[in-house]
């Protein structure tokens, strides 16, 4: 006869208990093996990281960094004689297609009107709008986090205090407020630039990471982990972080490429990255006027500037179907 | 079989009280349609008119990862006043089927199959013509009354919504019809309740608002996907019995799904029992619950926990193991990975739906004969020491 | 609700103090104020700096001084009672007549701009959300992340070189060549056949019959010298209003009801033969007098929507309002059209302006004034329209895909609603809630977006007196223009907050 006290089919608590930690790891684990599998079926960005991969090398290997040489021969703030008005001698038409053959030339972007090699002050452009891109992505995300988070654990007084800091600073326009800074700050150097930047960015993550903390908060395995007495940051960086990677990573993706136009408005207005140093807006905003006459030069880092935040929207969309993919599917 | 007022609680239909409507089953030729033809003695028993008769409805999607069968053959008829129960486990093609019957599917899905709503094929019919009837003639009440009413509009816009789009009528007429269907559903104060908006209702206020509104024009089929599941069990039992009324009132026949066997046994005249896209099992509610003639129901009924028919406790005993994946279905019957009867002949054939030992019982298995030997069915699915 | 109102204005106050207070502190701290007079070698520079430091209150620290500003400023709250003092440029001007001339200028600048990239993305965002993944979602969902990774100062230099500058020499001989009528025959055939989508002879006639039209049309206006001095004519006039009336029958009621339609018609009628019947009152009305017709339209559509809608009174007033306006609105770029060869003259052939809102000492007609700022508003709008509309499709789409998954939205089909109901009724209504943020953030924003694009083409608003100012590091005009920009952020964060309790009945009643 059956005894109702011997372990038949039922499990017992302890080993209920056991099993769902496992389960728990297992789903986490399929879970991060999905998004990654959505994310490269994702065409649009696989194409931006590739298109972002390459920029990126392009431009730190051609001209070098900090005191690394690259391969490109010539540098972005040496003046020479403008040969054949400057005009790119780069080329891509075959000579079998009736073109001039596929090769760089002595300036494949062209001279600017002192001579300076374009493709090397492109590539400088490039390395700086990108290095600004990402210390703003980064410092804006690391505290928009840390706001949001600090404020939706607690709660309280905590939470009121900085949650109304964050409104004061969501009432200045980002552009504004950056431009205050860069007009202080842009003599400075990039990283202090994009330092200073990125203090300003963070708001609207915060926002939304205090808004997935106040759920999170109410679900078992917080309570549970906070009854067992863990402490707070432990619970909040083991426990509840994971589970809004999703957010923050496709919100830091997305403000990297803002950060890419933002730079170049402030170095387009004059209160970004200043002389010697370039960056792509500040070449934009110094050739516009040239547009007619020597177009190239208001091309070359126009296109630039479009592929990076291209490139990064992509991923960003990517990246946000990938861990949510609920989004974009609809039953009619 | 008489349902209103029948206490849910127990999952057994009570054998005394159940006679009424169903005696006398009679069988057409294909043994998939079987159906009951009953005299009127009740007015809540079923008619003679056939109002909705689905032939060999196939519904699949496809996807990314291949082509999903959620639904493979299913085939029933309800008549007038009819309450037909559906169950299955979850994703057996419960839902599928019945918004494929309301043309309520995504764009994405391939139907065949036909679909007769007296006589005439709603999947032949325009789009225009599909809608005139949808809500009309047949209605349906979701699961979940949280989420299936809009919450920017009062209830009141929303029935009578559901009036004027198939007449055209003033407001106010159209929102008098929706207080006297408040009224009906058992809803106080009506008229004051048409200006609320859905969060000032209670969950089960929301559900009878919701058949309200599958009621108010009338309807001839109402299917009820799982109406009660989202509310907690002493609200279910006073919404099945508004459901019955107000079929009463209006002559629709009622297509019941669940989970719930004791739902079904509370409130149906037949069950369809469907297993991974396809009915394996027809037949009158007593049948389905004392000689089910298919392994699968035999072990839904055994994790009935108040089922006591083995002289055993009341310990649950699910089926173990899951339903099969709907994409590559394994060849043979689709239980037989689960199914404690299985033989080669079972991984080898997927059987039909064939009449059994009771005319108007047809079951899908080649061994429906091994459950008509035994006393209680569901010994099949106990553990040993409990088969004991 | 008032308590809900009361209290978020007083928040909202607050807020707006706080960061007054923060964007002093980091203004005066952005640069030297002196260092303009320091370096200089004016004789007088000592007395000079000495001015200047009076001027601006230099001596006293800056945490101090907001308090000096904040005490001006604060009579700006109640005008007619106190002095508002927003201090004075670097110059002595003062900042708050400078600000008065400039915010009209940035308003004319982007509300025309804002609100039609608002319609425009909304629109495009809904019609991609129902056709998820068809031809033209994939399109515009390209298009969408193609605008909003384009720096706007990048695209006003093309725009500026290829919408003012070349077509204006265009327009010095307006013909299109057969073979680039055929182009853009293609182009537009190619465009209405990824817009229409369907199966492939569908598309294919949809393709031909676009490109016939296009080409065609082309060709026509390019023989009968229309560009040289454009206009509707009545018959468009006619064709267009008529299917404006189809239009907004089918968006508001559908057509099974036929009260509705004949309301709408009825409207557009009204509308054509007031064409003729105010010719001469609209030779060269004045501001009022539009703004007066208008209401009148109002008026009229009401009237019409009453008496012919039966029992879909209600909406056959929307349909006969919106098919008057949008008539009305056809028949006064006709009008603006009639001017456009005289005011051609007038600017010896140079019609789309780069630079500024007005030609500077520019006098004529209401129609030849009105040309003149719509031509000077054209290009700037298309830039700000490009970029912010792409937000706009985008935020819209998802929303809409959201609704559209919801239940309600099942509930809704399976009453047997028409689709159209399902969609403008239930799926769009709901999708505007969080649309209506996002609208009122726009608006909020506005101000600053317009620093870019009032420095590329030389308005002298809000945003170009901000960034001057700056670069002179001159604190008070900054603050000013913060000041304007702060409340307005601030004001329609309110907004937004008020319209969504009014719009969600579930938070209204909290
Ligand atoms: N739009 C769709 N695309 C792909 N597969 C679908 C779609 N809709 C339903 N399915 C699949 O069809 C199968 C049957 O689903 P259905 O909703 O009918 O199950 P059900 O019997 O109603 O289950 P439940 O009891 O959980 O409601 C499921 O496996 C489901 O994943
Ligand atoms: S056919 Fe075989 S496997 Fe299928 S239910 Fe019957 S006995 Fe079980
Ligand atoms: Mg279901």
């Amino acid at each position: 006869m059956s005894d109702p006290t011997t372990p038949g089919p039922g499990p017992v608590p302890a080993a209920a208990a056991a099993a769902d930690v496992q389960g728990m790891t297992v789903v986490a684990r399929t879970q991060a093996q999905m998004v990654r599998r959505r994310f490269f079926r994702h065409r649009a960005a696989m194409g931006g990281l590739i298109a972002l991969l390459l920029i990126v090398l392009l431009a730190f290997s051609s001209i070098g960094f900090a005191n690394v040489p690259g391969w490109w021969d010539k540098d972005y703030w040496s003046i020479a004689t403008v040969e054949n008005g400057g005009r790119p001698t780069l080329s891509v038409i075959p000579t079998w297609l009736g073109g001039s053959g596929v090769h760089l030339g002595e300036h494949p972007f062209g001279q600017d009107n002192v001579g300076k090699d374009y493709f090397a002050l492109t590539m400088r452009g490039v390395q700086q709008s990108i290095t600004i891109a990402f210390i703003v992505g980064i410092v804006g995300t690391v505290i928009g986090t840390l706001v949001g988070a600090t404020a939706g654990y607690f709660r309280g007084r905590v939470e009121a205090v900085l949650m109304r800091f964050t409104d004061v600073m969501i009432t200045i326009p980002l552009l504004v407020v950056a431009a205050v800074l860069g007009r202080r700050y842009g003599d400075s150097g990039i990283v202090v630039l994009g330092l200073v930047i990125g203090l300003v960015t963070w708001t609207n993550l915060a926002r939304l990471v205090r808004g997935e903390f106040l759920a999170l908060r109410e679900k078992e395995f917080v309570e549970a982990a906070r009854a067992a007495g863990t402490s707070a940051r432990r619970i909040i960086v083991k426990h509840m972080l994971p589970n809004i990677i999703g957010v923050i990573i496709v919100s830091a993706t997305l403000a990297v490429a803002a950060a890419i136009l933002l730079e170049a408005a402030l170095s387009f207005l004059g209160f970004g990255v200043r002389d010697p140093d370039t960056s792509l807006g500040r070449l934009i905003s110094l050739y516009q006027s040239a547009f007619s006459t020597r177009p190239w030069l208001f091309w070359f880092p126009g296109v630039f500037i479009i592929a990076i935040a291209l490139s990064v929207n992509f991923i960003g969309d990517g990246l946000r179907d990938a861990f949510d993919p609920r989004q974009n599917r609809v039953r009619d | 079989m008489t349902t209103p007022g029948m206490p849910i609680g127990s999952p057994l239909p009570d054998p005394a009280a159940g006679q009424g409507g169903l005696d006398q089953p009679a069988v057409t030729e294909s043994a998939a349609e079987v159906h009951v033809a009953t005299k009127l003695e009740e007015t809540s028993g079923p008619g003679q008119t056939e109002v909705l008769r689905v032939e060999d409805l196939t519904v699949s999607f496809p996807t990314d990862d291949g082509l999903v069968r959620a639904v493979r053959g299913v085939s029933y008829a309800v008549h007038e006043r009819e309450v037909l129960g559906i169950v299955g486990e979850s994703g057996s093609g419960k839902s599928v089927s019945s918004m494929a019957v309301m043309g309520l599917l995504p764009k994405s899905a391939r139907i065949a199959g036909k679909i007769l709503y007296r006589g005439d094929d709603l999947l032949k019919k325009s789009p225009k013509q599909q809608r005139a009837l949808r809500g009309k003639k047949i209605a349906m009440i979701f699961q979940d009354p949280m989420t299936a009413l809009n919450p920017v509009y009062s209830i009141g816009d929303q029935l009578a919504e559901a009036v004027l789009s198939h007449e055209i009528m003033p407001r106010k007429q159209a929102l008098a019809r929706a207080e006297d269907m408040l009224a009906l559903v058992g809803i106080p104060q009506p008229k004051k309740r048409l200006d609320n908006y859905p969060h000032e209702f209670s969950g089960g206020m929301r559900q009878r608002a919701m058949i309200a509104m599958a009621v108010i024009n009338n309807p001839d089929v109402i299917i009820a996907d799982e109406p009660t599941t989202a509310l907690d069990v002493t609200v279910q039992a006073q919404i099945l019995e508004t459901l019955v009324q107000v079929k009463d009132e209006v002559n629709a026949a009622i297509v019941l799904i669940t989970h719930d066997l004791g739902v079904v046994a509370g409130m149906a005249h037949r069950v369809l029992v469907m297993y991974a896209g396809k009915p394996v099992e027809i037949a009158e509610t007593d049948r389905i619950f004392y000689q089910p003639r298919m392994p699968y129901t035999a072990g839904l009924l055994g994790s009935i926990p108040a089922l006591e028919s083995g002289g055993s406790g009341s310990r649950l005993r699910p089926i173990v193991g899951t339903p099969p994946s709907l994409i590559n279905l394994p060849k043979g019957c689709p239980f037989s990975p689960r199914c404690p009867l299985a033989t080669d002949v079972c991984h080898e054939s997927e059987p039909a739906l064939e009449p059994t030992d009771e005319l108007g019982h047809v079951a899908a298995c080649h061994h429906w004969d091994q459950l008509a030997d035994v006393d209680d069915p569901t010994v099949f699915f106990r553990t040993e020491s409990e088969a004991v | 609700m008032l308590v809900f109102i009361v209290r978020r204005v007083i928040v909202s106050f607050f807020i707006l103090l706080a960061a007054t207070f923060v964007m002093y502190l980091l203004t005066a701290n952005a640069g030297n104020p002196l260092g303009d007079l320091q370096e200089s070698r004016a004789p007088n520079r000592e007395a000079l700096i000495e001015a200047r430091i009076r001027l601006l209150n230099l001596d006293t620290p800056a945490p101090l001084r907001y308090f000096i500003w904040l005490k001006g400023a604060a009579g700006c709250l109640a005008p007619f009672v106190f002095e508002c003092d927003l201090g004075q440029s670097v110059q002595g001007q003062d900042v708050s007549a400078l600000l008065g001339v400039a915010f009209t200028q940035t308003l004319q600048l982007v509300i025309a701009a804002t609100v039609l990239a608002m319609i425009l993305g909304i629109t495009v965002g809904i019609v991609t959300a129902l056709r998820q993944y068809s031809g033209l979602d994939y399109t515009v969902t390209f298009s969408a992340f193609l605008f909003f990774s384009l720096p706007i100062f990048w695209v006003a230099v093309l725009l500026k070189e290829y919408g003012a500058i070349r077509f204006n020499d265009w327009l010095g001989d307006p013909t299109v060549p057969i073979g680039v009528a055929v182009v853009l025959g293609v182009v537009s055939g190619l465009f209405w056949m990824i817009v229409i989508s369907g199966d492939r002879t569908r598309r294919l006639t949809t393709f031909a019959a676009a490109f016939v039209a296009s080409a065609g049309a082309l060709w026509l206006l390019s023989e009968t010298q229309w560009f040289a001095d454009p206009g509707l004519g009545v018959v468009v006039i006619a064709v267009t209003a008529v299917g404006l009336a189809f239009l907004t029958t089918a968006l508001v009621a559908g057509f099974t009801y036929r009260n509705v339609l004949y309301a709408a018609l009825a409207s557009a009628g009204v509308g054509i033969v007031c064409h003729f019947a105010l010719d001469s009152v609209l030779d060269d009305p004045s501001a009022m007098i539009i703004v007066l017709l208008a209401l009148v339209t109002v008026a009229v559509g009401v009237g019409l929507g009453y008496a012919l809608g039966g029992l879909q009174r209600r909406q056959a007033i929307q349909a006969a309002v919106l098919t008057g306006l949008g008539t009305g609105a056809l028949l006064f770029l006709d009008r603006l059209l009639g001017a456009w060869d005289t005011y051609s003259d007038r600017v010896s052939g140079r019609v789309i302006a780069t630079i500024g809102a007005r030609t500077p000492n520019f006098q004529g007609t209401f129609w030849e004034e009105g040309l003149d700022r719509a031509t000077h508003l054209i290009l700037p709008t298309i830039a700000i329209v490009l970029i912010s509309f792409a937000t706009y499709t985008r935020y819209t789409r998802s929303s809409m895909l959201e609704v559209l998954n919801q239940d309600y939205v099942r509930t809704a089909r399976s009453k047997g609603l028409a689709e159209r109901g399902v969609v403008v009724k239930h799926a769009f209504r709901n999708a505007m809630i969080p649309i209506t943020t996002l609208m009122a953030f726009d608006f909020a924003g506005v101000l600053s977006g317009a620093v870019i694009t009032e420095n590329v083409f030389g308005w002298t608003g809000l945003g170009k007196l901000f960034t001057d100012a700056l670069t002179r590091v001159d604190p008070n005009p900054v603050m000013g223009f913060f000041l304007i920009a702060g409340a307005a952020a601030v004001v329609f964060n309110m907004l937004a907050d008020i319209a969504y309790a009014f719009l969600d009945p579930r938070i209204r009643l909290s």
